[in-house]
């Protein structure tokens, strides 16, 4: 696969998608410099035990289908598979499960990624709107975003400064800094892929919607990490 | 530079399409105002079947008029005003005004789009429809049909909505707020805030700009303009609306978050304006901006008569982000000087519920005169043993002496007399308030100017570099 923003967005067009698939979306962010997980695409469980090997134990296994909206409902997410033995395993598994609960969708392999480790999660997206054209939105994950709608806005192209004010002034910026003993986590790295985001969606006209949650943030001076990536086209 | 909008504001010559004998007819409200006000440029009221109306020679049309017509108020039924248009357009008129309503917000998409085309056509610009006219002091000039007594200043007051400006209009005569202009926008069918904040940028006679916003059709332009604006004047918007976010339904993708309430609230940031919630921090904000706009040093002292007030004052100024810290050591050594000895001569300074104006004024005084004290606020609670009105005249005394140069912002609680002293200390030029919380939250708006601004010019010159490099690099290429 080319991993350049019109070949990817020409073959889902092709296909009629208006969806980005996982590796798909993982090679665009990569494309922009947006930092995600080490993966491969496996087409047969030794090739899984190949690619995991190469990334290193223990992986993830997501089903790759663009018929498959919910994957974790049909049981097309597998996580923390820790040797070759239980990729074999699993890979079979994943492949059941989506036979059963999901008849007729489209496969086109498996995703094998390294199995991101814990930090605080946090949400980067952008969207378009009619007013104002593209804009990015940063905030914190899980019930910050759904409850509290604790999240910041501004419109593309960005500067360093927007970036630094948007994740400064949600109200849940403190988790960002040191406590109960934690280090402080890895601010910049965040700014770094909200600007990157703003950066790809004034490039790429067709690109509808841009959601990467979660993102894992870790302690200063280790980076963030996408852990899921979703674009919509239009 | 000159704005595009120069001549709407300084007319030579206006015209009123729609003036008539009958006095209770907007047009002749309008007309009314104009003359009234003082207007120094050529007034020519519009109607086919009259000949005079105050006093003025009525013309048919405006192409009948001998005379250049800079701009054209347009006050007859919609369905009329297409013909007013091609008249106007003859005539060489450069702005239309139009008062009419029964367009886009009656869901005449069409009509507004023919009144539009049709100006473009003829190279004139817009403004309106649906709207009660504009004010600008400086011209004395009140084309609109709201209050005709109008208090003269430097804030400039943009509303899109028709009702709540008139309204404001009264409230700013009320509250002593000088303003440099009004206008009402309406439908924007042509020219919007940002074409506004472009004029009042550059605009000599406006310090500050107070703008009610529902919506904006063209979000980058309006980004522009107001960044650019806020990098030299206060921005402080009022945007209705906010409140939608509540109603969402929770989800966590960013296109059903990005409903107009929270991106709102990111735009004002980035473009550097002082978002407030209400009517009242709006003129609050405006009236301490009218004297004083430049941002102050850190160091706030707070002189009280009552612990209370001292106490709220501070807690409002904390959540505003501006920490008071301990007097100057000579500062309380003087104050010791002449103060009971139950004063308390931290910060806030407490020169106790006796005190006398002598107090205030000599507190204050010395308070201006120090190096170290980079803002002053005054607050006074009425008692039994002092006068308000006194105590305020101590005040401007001190200020008047010191030369304005640093804020000093009073906050007077108390009955009818104090309310007295509050407009005399205003007309003074010192911003005054009838609440400790108000003049807090209003010193501390100076200090998020401060630091918006600041982070707004930064980020034009950011853009300004990028772009820089940009072009540079075409240039290399085409080389």
């Amino acid at each position: 696969m080319e991993c350049t923003p019109s070949f990817l967005i020409d073959s889902a067009r092709s296909e009629g998608r208006s969806k980005l698939l996982e590796h798909e979306s993982f090679c665009l962010c990569e494309h922009y410099g947006i930092p995600v997980p080490r993966y491969g695409v496996a087409r047969s469980s030794e090739e899984a035990v190949r690619i995991a090997k190469k990334i290193g134990f223990p992986v993830v296994l997501k089903v790759i289908s663009p018929d498959v909206v919910h994957k974790s409902d049909v049981g097309g997410v597998i996580l923390d598979v820790r040797s070759p033995e239980e990729v074999r395993e699993k890979y079979s598994a994943l492949m059941r499960n989506v036979t059963l609960r999901a008849p007729g969708a489209r496969v086109y392999g498996v995703l094998v990624q390294e199995m991101v480790p814990r930090g605080l999660e946090v949400i980067v997206g952008a969207t378009r709107d009619p007013y104002f054209g593209p804009v990015v939105m940063f905030g914190l994950g899980g019930v910050f975003v759904e409850v509290l709608k604790d999240v910041s806005f501004r419109v593309a192209p960005l500067t360093p400064i927007d970036a630094g004010e948007m994740v400064r002034e949600v109200k849940g910026y403190r988790l960002f800094e040191a406590f109960r003993g934690e280090a402080p986590r890895d601010r910049k790295a965040v700014e770094e892929i909200i600007l990157r985001v703003s950066e790809l969606i004034e490039d790429l006209d067709e690109v509808s919607e841009v959601d990467l949650n979660p993102v894992i943030v870790f302690e200063e001076g280790l980076g963030a990490k996408v852990a899921d990536a979703r674009f919509m086209l239009r | 530079m000159a704005s595009g909008l120069y001549r709407l504001f300084h007319p030579r010559s206006i015209a009123v399409v729609g003036a008539s004998r009958n006095p209770s007819k907007i047009g002749s409200i309008v007309l009314r105002n104009i003359l009234s006000g003082g207007f120094a440029g050529r007034v020519y009221p519009v109607n086919p079947s009259a000949d005079s109306i105050m006093g003025l020679e009525a013309y048919a049309s405006l192409t009948s008029i001998s005379g250049k017509v800079d701009v054209a108020v347009v006050a007859v039924p919609a369905e009329r005003v297409l013909e007013v248009v091609e008249d106007a357009g003859r005539a060489g008129v450069e702005f239309l005004v139009v008062l009419s309503s029964g367009f886009k917000e009656v869901g005449n998409f069409e009509l507004e789009r023919q009144l539009v085309s049709a100006a473009r056509r003829h190279g004139m610009r817009v403004l309106g429809p649906n709207i009660f006219g504009y004010v600008y002091t400086p011209s004395r000039l009140n084309a609109s049909f709201g209050p005709s007594n109008v208090l003269p200043g430097n804030v400039a007051f943009v509303t899109q909505s028709g009702a709540l400006g008139i309204a404001l209009m009264g409230y700013s005569i009320v509250e002593k707020v000088g303003v440099s202009s009004i206008v009402s926008l309406g439908n924007k069918s042509d020219i919007d805030d940002a074409d506004l904040l472009e004029f009042f940028a550059e605009d000599p006679h406006t310090k500050t700009v107070i703008a009610y916003i529902e919506g904006v059709e063209n979000g980058r332009r309006f980004i522009d303009a107001a960044s650019s604006f806020s990098s030299k004047k206060p921005l402080i918007v009022i945007k209705s609306g906010r409140t939608e976010a509540g109603a969402k339904a929770a989800a966590s993708h960013t296109g059903s978050l990005s409903s107009g309430p929270l991106l709102w609230e990111g735009v004002l940031r980035q473009v550097g304006a002082l978002q407030v919630k209400d009517v009242e921090s709006a003129f609050d904000y405006a009236k301490l901006f009218a004297s004083y706009s430049s941002p102050p040093g850190p160091r706030v002292l707070v002189i009280t008569n009552g612990g209370g007030a001292g106490v709220q004052a501070t807690d409002t100024l904390a959540e505003n982000g501006v920490y008071l810290r301990e007097p100057p050591s000579d500062y309380v050594e003087y104050l010791r000087s002449f103060l009971p000895s139950y004063a308390s001569t931290r910060n806030p300074v407490d020169i106790t519920g006796g005190a006398s104006d002598e107090y205030y004024y000599l507190a204050l005084k010395r308070a201006l005169e120090h190096p170290e004290v980079d803002a002053v606020l005054v607050l006074y609670c009425q008692t039994l043993t002092t006068d308000p009105l006194k105590t305020a005249e101590a005040i401007v005394k001190a200020v008047l002496e010191s030369g304005f140069r640093k804020p000093v912002v009073a906050g007077f609680v108390g009955s009818e007399e104090s309310r007295r002293a509050v407009s005399f200390l205003v007309e003074s030029g010192v911003p005054a308030y009838p609440t400790p919380e108000r003049a807090a939250s209003s010193l501390a708006a100076l200090y998020r100017y401060a630091r918006l601004r600041e982070v707004v010019v930064k980020r034009l010159e950011y853009l300004a570099l990028a772009r820089r490099e940009v072009e540079g690099k075409k240039l290399v290429t085409s080389f």
